[in-house]
Formats: C-alpha cells, sequence, structure tokens
C-alpha cells in the first residue's frame, strides 16, 4: 500500500471509532443529566401534588408544569416555547403547590425538548388514570429494591423515563411514572450544531496534503539510493533537511561508506593473497629445485657405477624436510597475518607434543650427524593452548636448532615444569654456531622479522622465528633467545600451565 | 611373529610405503585401500590401527568413531591436513596420536612402537634394565646377578632414573630430588657421585651422560 493510502486508512480507522465513542458519550452525558433532573423534579414536585393526586386519581397525570401542582391535565396547558424560568405562579392553586416565596425548581422542561409527561400509580402500579401507560415490568421489578428505576433509551432516542417510589409508599399515588426527553443545555458534551465536524474534516485533509513533499522526497532518495548502488556506493547521496528523511539520507551514505571500505579491504586481502601465494610458490620452488639437482646428481651417479654419494642424499633428505617445515610455517603464516587471529586453544599436553616435535626431527637430525634429545617432567605438563601454532613455534626453533648446526653438534630439548608458579619451561638448546648478540637483540626488537625471513643462509632463521614469535605472544607465553652455554642458542619459552575453562 | 598392525591409507605409494616399513620393523601389516564402516565383526584383530584422515568412501573420523564404540585399540591418525580442529577432534574422538604428513618413516616406525610398547618391567619394587638390577624394596643394586655397594645418595640417583628407562633426565632435577641442598651442594657435586657409580657398576652404559640434559639410564650396552 502507498503510503498515502495508509495514512488515509489508518486515519479512518482511528476516526470512526473515536466519532462513535464522542457520539455516544454525548447522549449517555445528555440521558444521565435529564434522569437526574427528572428524578429531582418528581420529589421536589410530588409532595406538593399529593393533595392533589389522592384527590384525584382518576383525572392526576399528564404534562408536567413546574409553575404549578400537578394538577388536572388538561387545565392551563402552557405553550411549549413558553420560558419556565421566572414564571410566576398563575392561578390559583387549589391543591396547594410549591410554598410561596421558594423559587421554582428546575424546569423539567426547557427550550425544544417536549414536556415531561408524569401519571401516577398505587402500589400494584396500577393507576386510575386511564389515559396512564402501563409501568413497564423492568422497572416495576426493580422497584423491588431501590426507590427510583430509570429506563435509559442511551440510543437512538432521546426519552428518558423513571419510576419512583413516593416517600409515603401508599395510596393511589404511591408510585410515579415520569416520562421526559434529554436536553443538549443539561449537560451535552457536543455542541449542538454540528460544526466541530469541520474542523476534524480540515484536520484530515491537511495531513494528506502535508504528506504530499514528504512522498516526494521519499521517491528522490529511493532514485538517489538506486543511482547510489548501481556505481558501487562511489558518490554518496544529496542530504535534504535535518528531520527523519535528511537522517535516512545520512545513515545510507554511512552504510555505503562502510561497505566500501569493506570492499576496499576485501581487495586488499584478495591482493595480499595473491602476493603470498606468489612468495611461497617462491620459497617452494627452490627447495624444489635443489632436490631435483641432488635427485639428478645421485641417478647420474648411478648410471655411471659410481658408489652413492652419501652427501648428496642427505642434501635431499635436508631439502625435503626443509620444504615440509616451509609449508607448514606458510600456512601458519598465512592464519597469523589474518586481521584477527583465532586461536583454537584446546587442552594440550606439552609433553606429548615435545617427543612428538623432537620425533619430527630426530630423522633427519640423524643424517646430519645431530644428535638430538629431550627431557620432560614425570609428570603431565597441561596447557590451554591452539595445538597447531604451538607445535609449529617448538618445531621451528628445535628445527632451526637441528638445521643450522653442524656435524657432530648437539640439540636439547627440556621441558621443565616449575610448580611453584604453575608455569611451564621449554628450552631449547644447541652448540652450533649461535647468534651474536647483537644480532639477537636486533631480530628481537623486530619481532624476528626481517628481509632474510625468507632467506637461506644460515643467520636466516627469520621466518620460522618469527612465526614462533607471534605464536608466543598470541599465547601469552615468554619467548627469549640468548647464547647458550655450550657456545651456540638457548631459546626459551615461558608460560602459565593450566587447562582452559569449561 | 610380529604384532598385527591395520593400516587404512588410500594412496598407492604412501600406503606401500607404511606397509613395507612396518613389516621391515618385524610388524604384520593389513592394508585397507579404503575407508569402510567398521563394526565388531570386521575390525581384523590387530593391535594398532593407522588411520588415514582423508580417505574416500567413509570420512576417517567415521571410522574413528565406528571404532570407538566397541575397541580400545590404539589408533594413530595421519593428517595432511595441519588444522587445530581436525586434530583436537580426532584426540576427542579417541585418536591415541597423530601424524601430520610429511612424515619420515622412521618417525612413524617409532610411533607404532612407542605405542605398542610394553610397560617396563617392574615387577613392584624391581626395575631391571638389562643387565641392572635395582631393588627398591631392599635398597640393592646388583649388575648381572652380582650385589653392588652403593651409597645412600648413589642409589637414590640410580632409583630415580630408574622410574623412567631410557629417558633422559635433566641435572637440576636429579640434584634436586637426591642432593641434601645444605649439605651435598650443586650439580657438578652429582657429575663427582656420578663417575664414582660409573666405576662401581663397571663395563657398560649403565649410566649415560645426555647432552645439555643430563643422565639417562641405558641397558649397559658397551659402547
Amino acid at each position: 500500500m502507498k503510503l498515502r493510502a495508509r495514512l488515509a486508512v489508518a486515519t479512518i480507522a482511528v476516526m470512526l471509532p473515536m466519532t462513535f465513542a464522542l457520539f455516544w458519550y454525548d447522549a449517555s452525558a445528555r440521558h444521565r443529566a435529564a434522569e437526574q433532573n427528572l428524578t429531582e423534579f418528581v420529589f421536589g414536585q410530588m409532595p406538593v401534588a399529593r393533595e392533589a393526586c389522592e384527590a384525584a386519581p382518576s383525572s392526576f397525570g399528564g404534562e408536567l408544569r413546574p409553575s404549578r401542582a400537578l394538577g388536572p391535565p388538561h387545565s392551563h396547558r402552557p405553550p411549549p416555547e413558553e420560558p419556565p424560568r421566572g414564571e410566576p405562579p398563575h392561578g390559583g392553586p387549589p391543591h396547594g403547590g410549591p410554598p410561596h416565596g421558594e423559587p421554582l425548581p428546575r424546569p423539567p422542561r426547557p427550550r425544544a425538548a417536549r414536556p415531561a409527561v408524569v401519571h401516577a400509580y398505587d402500589e400494584t402500579f396500577h393507576s386510575e388514570n386511564p389515559d396512564a401507560p402501563a409501568v413497564p415490568e423492568a422497572l416495576a421489578r426493580a422497584m423491588e429494591e431501590q426507590d427510583v428505576a430509570i429506563t435509559s433509551h442511551v440510543l437512538p432516542t432521546s426519552s428518558v423515563e423513571i419510576l419512583a417510589r413516593m416517600p409515603w409508599g401508599t395510596g393511589p399515588c404511591a408510585y410515579v411514572l415520569a416520562r421526559g426527553t434529554t436536553d443538549p443545555t443539561w449537560g451535552a458534551v457536543l455542541p449542538e450544531s454540528n460544526i466541530w465536524l469541520l474542523p476534524t474534516v480540515a484536520v484530515f485533509a491537511a495531513m494528506l496534503l502535508a504528506l504530499g513533499p514528504v512522498v516526494r522526497r521519499i521517491r528522490k532518495l529511493t532514485e538517489a539510493v538506486q543511482r547510489s548502488a548501481s556505481a558501487t556506493y562511489a558518490d554518496a547521496v544529496l542530504i535534504e533537511g535535518d528531520d527523519e528523511i535528511g537522517v535516512l539520507a545520512r545513515s545510507f551514505n554511512a552504510a555505503g561508506r562502510e561497505i566500501r571500505s569493506q570492499l576496499e579491504e576485501k581487495d586488499q586481502r584478495e591482493q595480499a593473497l595473491r602476493h603470498f601465494l606468489a612468495n611461497t610458490t617462491h620459497d617452494v620452488m627452490i627447495p624444489l629445485t635443489v632436490l631435483q639437482g641432488h635427485l639428478a646428481t645421485l641417478r647420474e651417479d648411478a648410471a655411471a657405477g659410481k658408489p652413492v654419494d652419501v652427501g648428496a642424499l642427505v642434501s635431499a633428505m635436508d631439502e625435503a624436510h626443509y620444504m615440509a617445515s616451509l609449508v607448514h610455517n606458510l600456512a601458519a603464516t598465512a592464519r597469523l597475518e589474518a586481521a584477527d587471529v583465532n586461536l583454537q586453544r584446546s587442552e594440550v599436553d606439552l609433553e606429548t607434543l615435545v617427543k612428538r616435535v623432537v620425533g619430527r626431527h630426530k630423522p633427519i637430525a640423524k643424517q646430519l650427524g645431530v644428535s638430538i634429545e629431550t627431557a620432560v617432567p614425570g609428570e603431565p605438563v597441561t596447557v590451554s593452548a591452539d595445538v597447531t601454532l604451538l607445535e609449529q613455534a617448538i618445531s621451528n626453533v628445535t628445527y632451526n636448532a637441528v638445521r643450522y648446526n653442524r656435524s657432530g653438534g648437539h640439540v636439547a630439548v627440556i621441558l621443565e615444569r616449575v610448580a611453584k608458579e604453575a608455569v611451564f619451561r621449554l628450552r631449547v638448546v644447541d652448540d652450533g654456531p649461535g647468534i651474536p648478540e647483537a644480532e639477537l637483540s636486533r631480530l628481537a626488537e623486530r619481532g624476528f622479522r626481517g628481509n632474510e625471513a625468507r632467506s637461506r643462509a644460515p643467520d636466516g632463521q627469520g621466518l620460522g622465528l618469527h612465526i614462533t614469535h607471534r605464536a608466543a605472544e598470541l599465547h601469552g607465553y615468554r619467548l627469549t633467545l640468548r647464547p647458550s652455554k655450550y657456545g651456540g642458542l638457548e631459546v626459551e619459552l615461558e608460560g602459565k600451565l593450566g587447562a582452559p575453562p569449561g | 611373529m610380529g604384532k598385527k598392525v591395520l593400516v587404512i591409507e588410500d594412496d598407492q605409494e604412501l600406503g606401500a610405503q607404511i606397509v613395507k616399513r612396518l613389516r621391515d620393523a618385524g610388524y604384520e601389516p593389513t592394508w585397507w585401500k579404503e575407508g569402510r564402516r567398521l563394526s565388531r565383526e570386521t575390525l581384523p584383530d590387530v593391535e594398532l590401527v593407522v588411520l588415514d584422515l582423508m580417505l574416500p568412501g567413509t570420512y576417517g573420523m567415521d571410522i574413528l568413531k565406528d571404532l570407538r564404540v566397541f575397541s580400545e585399540v590404539p589408533v594413530l591418525v595421519l593428517s595432511a591436513r595441519n588444522d587445530t580442529a581436525d586434530k583436537v577432534r580426532a584426540l576427542r574422538l579417541g585418536a591415541d596420536d597423530y601424524m601430520t604428513k610429511p612424515f619420515w618413516p622412521e618417525e612413524l616406525v617409532e610411533r607404532v612402537r612407542a605405542r605398542l610398547r610394553r610397560p617396563t618391567l617392574g615387577r613392584g619394587d624391581v626395575v631391571e634394565v638389562g643387565a641392572l638390577r635395582i631393588d627398591r624394596g631392599r635398597r640393592e643394586v646388583s649388575v648381572r646377578g652380582e650385589r653392588v655397594e652403593v651409597t645412600r645418595l648413589e642409589f637414590e640417583f640410580l632409583a630415580a632414573l630408574a622410574e623412567r628407562p631410557g629417558e633422559a633426565m635433566t641435572r637440576s632435577s636429579l640434584a634436586e630430588r637426591v642432593l641434601d641442598p645444605e649439605r651435598d651442594g650443586t650439580e657438578r657435586t652429582l657429575d663427582v657421585h656420578v663417575s664414582r657409580l660409573r666405576k662401581k657398576l663397571g663395563r657398560g652404559a649403565f649410566v649415560e651422560t645426555v647432552w645439555g640434559i643430563g643422565y639417562r639410564l641405558g641397558d649397559g650396552r658397551e659402547e
């Protein structure tokens, strides 16, 4: 549904019941006033008119005239338009009347209203007057419990009917049935004429008219948004006004900016990925080429009947091992380079992990003539860590210690549990060439990141070391590199013990 | 007869290598080239399962799940994906160990051996490693059946090593256990005690020095 139609329907849906309620409330207010008026009048006049009534019950009744006691109905009937207030009592009231000098009771029959009609009845609701109407059953029943009963015809008529028990309660005038009509001047809510409908309709029309510019502006904004969207949100939409539509345009521009920045980020990531892939290919291709060279040499030697060149064989194995470690590191880098690294922590038994790492490098260490030994405490060392990253971190420093060692060298991987401080301490010690202290502090400053990260030079432990550094950082572990007392390097990783929560 | 091992590996080359290596190492491998749903009836009588996670047919994790319903046989998982979620899941499903490809055949055989190794022959208080016998109850040490007189400290040292034969223990942990910090002093003191002990035990490397770490109880083979 269009905005305008929706507004019209909503307005009508609200206005109709409200108008009805207003009319109903108005009518019921008139009735209440008329009922009260009639009741007060009956009780005010009847004591005076009692005598007349009891004297001639058969002729008592008819239009009630406030000016005098209720007398025979056909005598001195005033014209309906006769103003009741201030009418002097005229015609000697033969059967008593209101005490002289007292102001007249309120008029039961104001202008434009039909005069009230009163009839008297005895205890059995029977009237001597043949003109008297029968007492409605409902009113008669109500007399058992109360002194005044009312039949209200709130809608749609304007007539009011009350039945009242007189204080004396006996005789032919024990009950009085009075009928009258409502009168706007007594207690109406709405004015007499329907002029009030005019502003209502005017408001309604004004509302629909006022909606025109709003609808127009929304249409304009829609077009602008569509234009902007088709240009991948490159240009902002024009902001008009400070109202809600202006705010909408502003929010749209903000959303557009957000989308643009995300698109840019995605582009950047894509580019980084392409870079990464290119670098990875380059990094893997070099050792692969070296490996192929070694294999070719071996094959040629075999064809020439030369004895197997164990050196070339070991080199080939080393290249293969290096490649494996490189690919794992590249995968780890891909994870670590992400904007926010998601550590998948779980309970990790460091003892098993350390043994696994040493087991992985032991075969190649053996080929390279490097002894690798490990010591673990006899009790479990449990930490909450991302097992892949932590294993890669420990594997890197271990493999570096093996790879950058010399034949006859040693590597020791020692895991200790410092129960007192609830920490573990892992040390990888070697007696290789080591790294000069100046270089160490320079490396540490840069987070072990450097151009030589991808280099294969002996001091180029970079990529692996950088991953170890990042993994330690993410886990909140402390990584220290220092010259070992055996002349090589000692790498220490220290961190908190404890299973992951939950 | 070697111990029976089930190898579930779809790659022809790798499977053949693994099987050959295991056979050379004295095991009796059975090779399944594809994943199958396992039940109590279809699982062959094996002492260890080497399971590749990436398999055609039934996924490795499902096989593991099936297996654990009715069997406690050790499972060594092989995975090409170095992915934490995979490892954690495999371990939760009851894998005993995992290896990430690539690996050296030696490493695989060593892992299988470690899994199938019988617990140390430690009948109560007595530990026997090669020709060395350590009786913790009587506090006696003998080599090739001959009693060797050792001091209290030397005995504690041997008993500490004998708890985990074949595994190295750090000097500091040994010193902490064996030495009285007030009287006996430093790790260097430990070395002095060890050299005395070695003389008493005679030929054979019962107490091996491990570079960078400390000592290890060897089986006494002569170097």
